[in-house]
């Protein structure tokens, strides 16, 4: 299945890349992303029925920081966070960056990850499933969450999707380097 | 407000032949119960051992004026179990039908439905009752509220409520038993009769949950929904089904007869049943809406 | 029977019915995002809008949708299942799949043109019991209990005049379906009632230093060892003690492939095969759909067992798998 070992990390070269914590603009610009995303496909915030206003901690444990986002719809909120839970959520779902985006860009099989630990999940387990089940539908591109049309949805596809790739080739390729310098 | 009747059940265990009879023998002469359901209905192997037993305990149960209904299997499937039911539905006593398969050999003559045939709302009950029903005892996880609502939409049948006993929860092709064992259904050698009221099963923390009996799986609890008369009244329940177990039975009926008579409380009630030799705690969160585990309301 | 071998397969979203019509589904079945179906789970299933789409788009591809109603419509509410029934055969459903008398009554009697499918959850295993819905509803095909044997299936078939349906790859119950209240008796809901079995709400993973328990109501299922994957809490698939013995006492938390019995189904006069799974990511229908689809032409094509067992070997479920009741070992 396509779960396989796919637990994976950010290798340290790109992980400098990215910025920490504190200097994350990120929450205001995901917050657009996702009301955006909702006025133009509101089926998919359906999906998730009375758990649209749950609050879900994402936390990448390859990151320095994590995301608390209530999906609700054109209301929704994604707040850029620090690790230790300070604000109160409902779920918190944590894993590899490139494992929790292979779920949203339906790589990889969600069902596998959640229920099997390369995902851990803990708090409500009846809003996960429900998260999990509106993102296996939506079939998003990372064009949909950037809310980009046409030529420009295509190339950033192209880029972040096959960047993706080849950074979880290069993240699984890794153990193996290391394993032939010992 | 019309009386409760009370009905003895159909054994779900494998007891040997000479404990049948001492069992119906005594139910007969000092059961306070209005009907008694006679046979197998879990596992068709049980058969051989059973059937010539209880032509006797029919003839002593009714001349000890109870009205006797023949229980049918709730999972018939080799072809000598089902020949099995269809020459029970051609009896011209009652007969418990716990499984579709007995309906086209006995629509229409009545009988009684088990709580193994899904009576889920008013339109399977009336489909029923027009195939013969008399008596539906529902599903055991159906709430008061729920056969309540079956009721009100089908007055043509008196429904029955599954008031005491572990709860029958599900049915397998597979015998527990046999697998507990290490052993094959087709040579099982019968060690469900080890356990005269199913055997335990604990979760790996130690919590009574289940029981396992043959292919059927019970609770470990003992479902008692014990309340006052007009409260079973104002839901359209006529008759209360007391499920045979090792503990003394006659005193578990004599306790509900004493309860639709009004002559204990029910919070008296529940005390004089969790005097008895009960094989589990008691529970009866089904017959509030809730998980069927739940323990009793603290009065 | 004759004919060609019907494959059934799951879909829990529109996306996922798309994909597995396109990896080669004859038919999909699905159901409507409430308590009307057996796979009742947060964030699947259909609104009436999405069935209507997704059944135009089955049908422009040449597949058929079977829209499942299975649960026990509540007496409360019963109109409600009406309606779900109305509206599938309003949408042009192939066949819609029941399970109880209510709504099979209800499909006989204001939807006479459209075709009646017995779900697994009605438990019919007899020949009379199949024989009295037919009767009753005019029923045209019965989903086989998966308790049955191959042998069982084949002398079934020579005593009935309906088509069988049979179980092939997925998620393997061990009770009786549509008998079974352990998840109600747990969790205070049901399959027959709400359509969820040991439902995510009643879940709980504790962790501590000797590893992960998993809870369903508090009842401890399961135990994992740290690091050890920690399955979903299914009632009947946990770990008990029962006697001096604790271990996998209902069933090991396997699941059913018997794509190696396709031939032996098909001999034994099976219609159609299915594939469990509504609940199930898109990823995971493609690839097992696309599997059965190769094997069934290849069965079809009078192709050898062993190489048939070969094309669906490879498919797991992450765990062990069992021919489950097929064979006679399995009771």
């Amino acid at each position: 299945m396509a779960a396989g070992n796919e637990e994976v990390c950010l290798p340290a070269s790109v992980r400098r890349l990215l910025p920490p914590f504190a200097a994350a603009p990120f929450g205001p610009l995901l917050t657009l992303s996702l009301r955006s995303l909702a006025r133009r496909r509101p089926s998919l915030f359906d999906r998730l029925g009375e758990h649209s206003t749950a609050r879900f901690l994402i936390d990448p444990t390859d990151l320095s920081f994590a995301f608390n986002v209530v999906p609700d719809g054109v209301s929704a909120v994604v707040r850029v966070t620090g690790k230790s839970g300070s604000a109160p959520c409902d779920v918190v779902i944590r894993g590899p960056l490139l494992t929790l985006l292979g779920v949203l860009d339906g790589t990889l099989d969600g069902d596998a990850l959640f229920f099997h630990r390369a995902i851990s999940v803990n708090g409500k387990t009846e809003a996960v499933v429900a998260l999990r089940n509106a993102i296996e539908d939506a079939e998003l591109r990372p064009s949909d969450l950037l809310g980009l049309r046409g030529a420009l949805a295509r190339v950033a596809d192209a880029g972040i999707l096959g960047g993706l790739s080849a950074a979880r080739h290069l993240a699984a390729d890794a153990p193996v380097a290391r394993a032939r310098q010992a | 407000m019309p009386s409760l009747k009370l009905t003895l059940g159909p054994l779900f265990f494998h007891w040997p032949a000479d404990r049948l009879s001492t069992f119906y023998n005594r139910v007969a002469d000092e059961a306070p119960v209005d009907r008694v359901h006679v046979g197998e209905v879990v596992c068709g192997k049980r058969m051989p051992f059973s059937d010539p037993a209880w032509p006797d305990i029919i003839e002593r149960l009714e001349r000890g004026g109870k009205e006797v209904v023949l229980s049918t299997l709730a999972a018939p499937a080799t072809v000598r179990e089902r020949r099995a039911v269809e020459e029970l539905c051609a009896d011209g006593r009652l007969v418990e039908i716990n499984d579709i398969t007995a309906l086209p050999a006995r629509s229409g003559r009545p009988f009684v439905t088990g709580p193994f045939v899904n009576v889920y709302n008013a339109a399977t009950a009336s489909f029923l009752v027009r195939h013969g029903a008399r008596t539906i005892c529902p599903p055991v996880e159906l709430s008061l509220a729920t056969i309540g609502a079956i009721a009100a939409g089908c007055a043509e049948a008196e429904f029955e409520l599954f008031t005491f006993g572990r709860l029958p929860l599900a049915l397998s092709g597979r015998c527990y038993h046999a697998r507990l064992h290490g052993l094959h259904k087709d040579s099982c050698q019968f060690t469900c009769e080890l356990d005269p009221d199913g055997l335990a099963v604990d979760t790996i923390d130690g919590q009574k949950f289940l029981a396992i009996n043959g292919v059927q799986t019970l609770s470990a609890q003992v479902h008692a929904v014990v309340l006052d008369p007009a409260e079973f009244a104002a839901r359209g329940v006529r008759r209360l089904r007391l499920s045979p177990h090792g503990c003394d039975m006659v005193e578990v009926a004599r306790t509900y007869r004493e309860l639709v008579e009004r002559r204990v409380e029910p919070t008296e009630a529940r005390f004089l049943l969790s005097c008895l030799d009960l094989p589990g705690p008691m529970v009866d969160g089904y017959a509030r809406g809730e998980a069927g585990s739940r323990p009793p309301v603290a009065v | 029977m004759s004919g060609r071998i019907e494959l059934v397969c799951p879909a829990g979203t529109p996306a996922t019915l798309r994909a597995a019509v396109l990896a080669g589904a004859d038919a999909v079945y699905c159901g409507f995002r409430d308590e009307t179906n057996a796979r009742n789970f947060p964030g699947l299933n259909f609104s009436p809008q999405e069935m209507a789409e997704g059944i135009r788009f089955a049908h422009g591809n040449g597949s058929k949708v079977l829209v499942a109603i299975n649960t026990f419509a509540r007496a409360e509410s019963t109109d409600l299942w009406r309606k779900a029934a109305d509206t599938a055969a309003a949408c042009g459903a192939d066949a819609v799949i029941a399970a109880d008398i209510a709504v099979l009554d209800h499909m006989a009697s204001s939807h006479p043109g459209t075709r009646l499918h017995l779900s697994v959850q009605a438990a019919a295993a007899t020949p009379e019991a199949i024989g009295f819905y037919a009767k009753s509803f005019g029923v045209r095909r019965v989903v086989l209990p998966r308790v049955l044997s191959v042998q069982e299936i084949a002398a079934l078939n020579r005593a009935i005049d309906v088509e069988t349906e049979a179980f092939v790859f997925g998620g393997l119950c061990v009770m009786m379906e549509g008998r079974c209240h352990l998840s109600s008796y747990a969790t205070g809901k049901s399959p027959n009632l709400n359509g969820v079995c040991s439902p995510p709400e009643a879940v709980s993973y504790v962790e501590d230093a000797e590893g992960t328990t998993a809870r369903l109501a508090g009842f401890t299922i399961d135990r994992f060892a740290a690091g050890e994957p920690a399955g979903y809490p299914t009632l009947c698939k946990g770990r008990f003690t029962a006697g001096d013995k604790t271990g996998y006492l209902f069933e090991d938390p396997v699941s059913l492939n018997a794509g190696s019995m396709i031939v032996a189904l098909k001999d034994a006069g099976v219609t159609a095969l299915k594939i469990e799974g509504r609940q199930r990511g898109k990823g995971y229908v493609t690839e097992v759909v696309r599997a059965f689809r190769r094997a069934v032409d290849a069965a079809e094509n009078g192709g050898d067992p062993v190489e048939i067992d070969g094309i669906v070997a490879s498919l797991s479920e992450g765990g062990r798998q069992t021919t489950g009741a097929y064979r006679k070992t399995w009771r």
